[in-house]
């Protein structure tokens, strides 16, 4: 994966603190988008109205709610892909982004 | 089969800062390493340096389990759920990190450094109240056997998932042992923290790791003395 590829990235939590964390860090990186959802209806519209390369479920985020989360994202962008973030805005975050793409391509 | 896989200590990745020293067995932070995305459930294994005063300031964390080994000096933690503990050298830190919290560890010295493993699990279920334990290690007199302190049951050690052992001890040279797997299906990591010893027959320096998979135990033998050994059972699987 080209370290400085441009990704348009929705992160979809319900800790408003820790998700500013998570946009902060998105955005920090270089050619990366991040814009967040802080609750389940927010992630659906953003998932129905937008297109993302990556919908990160973050920190609140339920097997049910996941489940919910990637029918949507099958139905309207099939090609997106859906990472669960582990740690909340950590050391893993980038690493599993690039894995899924890698692992994506 | 029973399966190996080696990583070698300096074949770790390896971040240097001005506060913090850290050599990473997987993949983390602004190492990647495709290969190196951890162990089964084994997800983290930084073995960081702080210099005197320095670490990590407050940041967030959800959905995993982390525990902190100092091997050297202590840390000051400080968390969002109000504990605050100095873990020194001798205890171990673990942080269930569950629905989120804010925390900070530095070392707690002024004037010296301090090391610490930092090692990271995958949780068994998502978004529970988070909690934090400091407990006790066995120290260096208890010699020549392992020590669990991490186990389903509480009698046995701090709990952070119903299918994962830690382990650790000091060991002289020559002295050999078998671990023998507590859940079939689990697979084992043994890292070296002092010392040498062969593990299976393979040999493994300071800072070398080996996992191991398929296998209902592991033979151990300890090659040098002040050898110290830390063994983690964890689920291959991520989820149970």
């Amino acid at each position: 994966m080209d370290h400085n590829i441009s990704l348009k990235l929705l992160a979809i939590g319900y800790d408003p603190a820790i998700m500013q964390v998570v946009a902060r860090l998105l955005n920090s990186h270089a050619g990366w988008e991040g814009v967040t959802a802080l609750t389940s209806e927010e992630g659906l519209e953003k998932i129905s109205s937008g297109k993302y390369d990556a919908v990160l479920l973050c920190v609140g985020v339920s097997t049910a709610d996941e489940g919910i989360f990637r029918q949507a994202v099958a139905t309207h962008h099939p090609s997106t892909i859906v990472i669960r973030h582990y740690g909340g805005g950590s050391g893993l975050l980038e690493n599993e982004l690039r894995a899924a793409l890698d692992h994506h391509q | 089969m029973v399966q190996y896989i080696f990583h070698k200590a300096d074949s770790r990745g390896h971040d240097h800062h001005d506060w913090l020293d850290s050599r990473k067995t997987f993949s983390f932070g602004d190492y990647y390493n495709p290969r190196r995305m951890g162990f089964g459930a084994l997800r983290v294994l930084n073995d960081d340096t702080l210099p005197a005063g320095k670490g990590f300031g407050l940041h967030p964390h959800d959905n995993m389990e982390i525990i902190s080994i100092p091997l050297k000096g202590s840390l000051r933690h400080e968390d969002s759920a109000g504990n605050k503990a100095v873990a020194a050298a001798g205890t171990i830190q673990v942080m269930h990190a569950g629905s989120g919290l804010f925390h900070s560890e530095y070392n707690n010295s002024e004037t010296e450094v301090a090391e610490f493993l930092q090692i990271w699990v995958y949780p068994e279920e998502l978004n529970t109240p988070p909690r934090y334990t400091l407990g006790a290690l066995q120290q260096d007199a208890d010699r020549n056997r392992l020590h669990t302190f991490i186990a389903p049951d509480k009698e046995d050690g701090i709990y952070i998932r119903k299918d994962v052992w830690f382990s650790t001890g000091y060991f002289d040279h020559g002295t050999a042992f078998t671990y023998p797997v507590h859940q079939p299906g689990n697979g084992v990591y043994a890292f070296v923290i002092e010392g040498r010893f062969a593990v299976d027959g393979k040999e493994l320096s300071a800072r070398d790791g080996l996992g191991i998979s398929a296998t209902s135990g592991i033979e151990v033998k300890t090659l040098s003395d002040d050898a110290r050994l830390l063994i983690m059972e964890v689920p291959m699987n991520i989820h149970p």
